[in-house]
C-alpha cells in the first residue's frame, strides 16, 4: 500500500491496527482527533454539572436548575459511549464502520437529552431523532452504492483508485446527507442548538464535539473517495 | 529537538504579542474611524498580562474540574495550531479539525459556568458552527485545485501557478468572512455580544480570563497566518506583518461601521456566503 497517498490529506500514515475486517489507521489528522475526543470524554467521567441560576419570572427570587443523580448516572453513561464512538469513528479505515459509529453516536446523542425532563428540550430531541432516523436511510444507502460501484468501502483501498464513477460520487454526497442528519449540523442545526439549553455541560459538550469531529473526518472521507480535478 | 522546542516556543510568543497588537490596532482604527482617541494599541496585550497577577474566583455553580480544564483545553488547542502551520506546514484539514474544536471550546466555555449569560453564548455558539465550519470548508476547495492539503505543498504550488487568491477568489473571499465573524465587534461576533455582557467569557476571572485572552490572540494571529500562506503564499516575516496589519485595518473598518447582527440574520448570512463560496468555486474550476 502506498502510504505517501494519505499524506495529501491528514499527514503521513503512522501506522494501521488490523483487526480482521476492522482496520484502524493513524495520520496525525486521525490520530489528533481520536485523542480529543479520548481527552473530553475523561474530563465527561470525572466532571460535575453546573448549576443553572434563572431569574424568577413574576418575583425577585432566583430559580436554580440542576441535574439529579439519576438522571446524571443515565447522561454520563451515555455521554461516554458517544465519546468512545467518536473516537472510534475518527480512525475507523472501513467506510461501513464509519457509518455504523456515526449511527450510534446519532442515537446516544438523543438519548442525552432525552433523559432531560424539560418539555422544549424533549421536543427539539424528538425532533432531532425523526431526523437521525430518517438520514440513517441515506447514510447505509450512498455507503452501498459505494460498495457497488467501487467493489470495496475500505478507505485504505479507495484512496488508492485514480478514478471517481459518477455512482461513488453520489454515494458519497448520500453519506455526506447521512452524516449531516444524524450529527445534526446545517441544515439540521435549528431544532439542535435548542438541546443545548438544558443544564448538564459536559453532556452537551459530548453531542456539540461528536458533530463536528464527524464533519471533519466526513470532509476527509469525501476527500478520499473524490479525487482532485 | 533542542531546536524544534525553540522553534515552536518563539513562534508561539511571536503568535501571541504579535495578535494582541493587532487587537488593540483594530479597537484604535475603530475608535479613530467613529471620532474617538481610542485606547493605546498594547492595551489588549497589558489587559492579557493584567489578569495574571488578578485573583483568581470560580462561580459556585460551575462544572467543576470541566469548567477550568476547558480553558486549559483552549490554549492548548492553538498552541497545537501554531505546531501545525508555521512551525511544521502541516495538514490544513487538521487546522480545520483544531478549528471545529475551538467552537466547541467556545460553547462548553460558556456553558459550563452556569451564569445564563454564558448559556445564551453557549446556544449562539452552537448557531454560529453551523455557518463558520461550512465557511473553513471552502479551504477544501484548494484540495480539489492543487491536488493537496499539505500546506508545504500549497505553497510551492503557488511558486510555480501564481498565488491562489487569483484562482480562488470566491474562496478567499469566504474564509476572509471567516475571519470577520472571530474579530471582536464585528457583525457577526454574535457569541460576544455586548446583549450577553462577554458572551461565553462573562464568568472567566483572573487566569482562566488570562488563558482565554492569550487563545483569541493567537486564533487571531493563526487565522490571519492560514490567509495569507495559502491565499498569497510564502511571504518573508516582513511580508507576513504588513498582510496581518492590513487585512486587520480592513477588519476594524468593517467593525465600525456596521451593526452587531441578529444572531438568525449572522447565520443565514454566512452560510448564504459559504454556499455561493463552495459551488462558485467548485464551478470556476471545473
Amino acid at each position: 500500500m502506498d502510504a505517501s497517498l494519505f499524506g495529501a490529506l491528514g499527514g503521513q500514515l503512522l501506522g494501521i491496527i488490523p483487526l480482521g475486517d476492522i482496520v484502524f489507521y493513524f495520520t496525525p489528522l486521525n490520530l489528533f482527533m481520536c485523542a480529543a475526543a479520548l481527552a473530553f470524554t475523561f474530563l465527561i467521567a470525572i466532571s460535575q454539572t453546573e448549576s443553572q441560576v434563572e431569574a424568577e419570572f413574576g418575583s425577585l427570587h432566583d430559580r436554580e436548575v440542576k441535574v439529579e443523580k439519576k438522571e446524571f448516572k443515565i447522561r454520563r453513561f451515555l455521554a461516554i459511549v458517544c465519546g468512545l464512538a467518536t473516537a472510534g469513528a475518527m480512525v475507523t479505515g472501513d467506510l461501513f464502520d464509519f457509518t455504523l459509529f456515526v449511527c450510534l453516536i446519532g442515537i446516544v446523542n438523543i438519548g442525552i437529552v432525552a433523559a432531560v425532563k424539560q418539555v422544549d428540550v424533549l421536543d427539539a430531541a424528538y425532533q432531532y431523532g425523526l431526523i437521525a432516523m430518517i438520514a440513517s436511510l441515506p447514510l447505509f444507502g450512498g455507503a452501498s452504492l459505494i460498495l457497488a460501484s467501487a467493489g470495496t468501502i475500505s478507505l485504505l483501498q479507495l484512496v488508492q483508485l485514480s478514478y471517481t464513477t459518477p455512482m461513488m460520487a453520489l454515494g458519497s454526497i448520500l453519506v455526506f446527507m447521512g452524516v449531516a442528519g444524524e450529527s445534526g449540523v446545517a441544515p439540521f442545526f435549528a431544532t439542535k442548538a435548542e438541546m443545548f439549553r438544558t443544564p448538564g455541560s459536559p453532556f452537551l459538550l459530548i453531542i456539540h464535539l461528536s458533530s463536528l469531529l464527524v464533519i471533519v473526518r466526513m470532509i476527509e472521507i469525501l476527500l478520499i473517495i473524490n479525487k482532485p480535478f | 529537538m533542542n531546536l524544534l522546542m525553540a522553534n515552536i516556543l518563539l513562534n508561539v510568543v511571536l503568535a501571541f504579542l504579535v495578535g494582541s497588537i493587532l487587537f488593540g490596532l483594530e479597537r484604535k482604527i475603530m475608535a479613530r474611524i467613529q471620532m474617538r482617541p481610542g485606547p493605546p494599541i498594547i492595551q489588549y496585550l497589558l489587559h492579557t498580562l493584567k489578569f495574571f497577577i488578578k485573583e483568581s474566583a470560580f462561580p459556585k455553580t460551575a462544572a467543576m474540574p470541566f469548567y477550568i480544564a476547558i480553558t486549559a483545553m483552549l490554549s492548548f488547542i492553538w498552541v497545537a495550531a501554531v505546531i501545525v502551520g508555521p512551525v511544521m506546514g502541516g495538514s490544513l484539514l487538521l487546522i480545520f479539525a483544531i478549528y471545529a474544536l475551538h467552537k466547541i471550546v467556545e460553547h462548553n466555555a460558556g456553558s459550563s459556568s452556569g451564569s445564563p449569560y454564558g448559556k445564551l453564548s453557549c446556544v449562539r455558539a452552537v448557531f454560529s458552527a453551523a455557518a463558520e465550519l461550512p465557511l473553513f470548508a471552502v479551504l477544501i476547495i484548494i484540495y480539489l485545485k492543487t491536488g493537496t492539503m499539505n500546506i508545504g505543498s500549497i505553497i510551492s504550488y503557488q511558486s510555480i501557478h501564481g498565488p491562489l487568491i487569483y484562482s480562488l477568489p470566491l474562496a478567499a473571499a469566504m474564509f476572509f468572512v471567516l475571519i470577520l465573524s472571530k474579530a471582536h465587534y464585528s457583525p457577526f461576533a454574535i457569541t460576544k455580544g455586548k446583549d450577553i455582557i462577554s458572551g461565553y467569557e462573562t464568568e472567566h476571572f483572573g487566569l482562566l480570563r488570562g488563558y482565554l485572552m492569550i487563545s483569541e490572540s493567537i486564533a487571531w494571529y493563526m487565522l490571519l497566518w492560514v490567509f495569507l500562506t495559502v491565499f498569497i503564499g510564502a511571504l518573508s516575516p516582513v511580508g507576513y506583518l504588513i498582510g496581518m496589519v492590513a487585512l486587520t485595518a480592513v477588519m476594524a473598518f468593517i467593525s465600525a461601521t456596521t451593526p452587531l447582527l441578529n444572531p438568525n440574520h449572522s447565520i443565514m448570512m454566512q452560510t448564504t456566503f459559504a454556499f455561493v463560496g463552495i459551488v462558485g468555486s467548485i464551478l470556476m474550476i471545473m
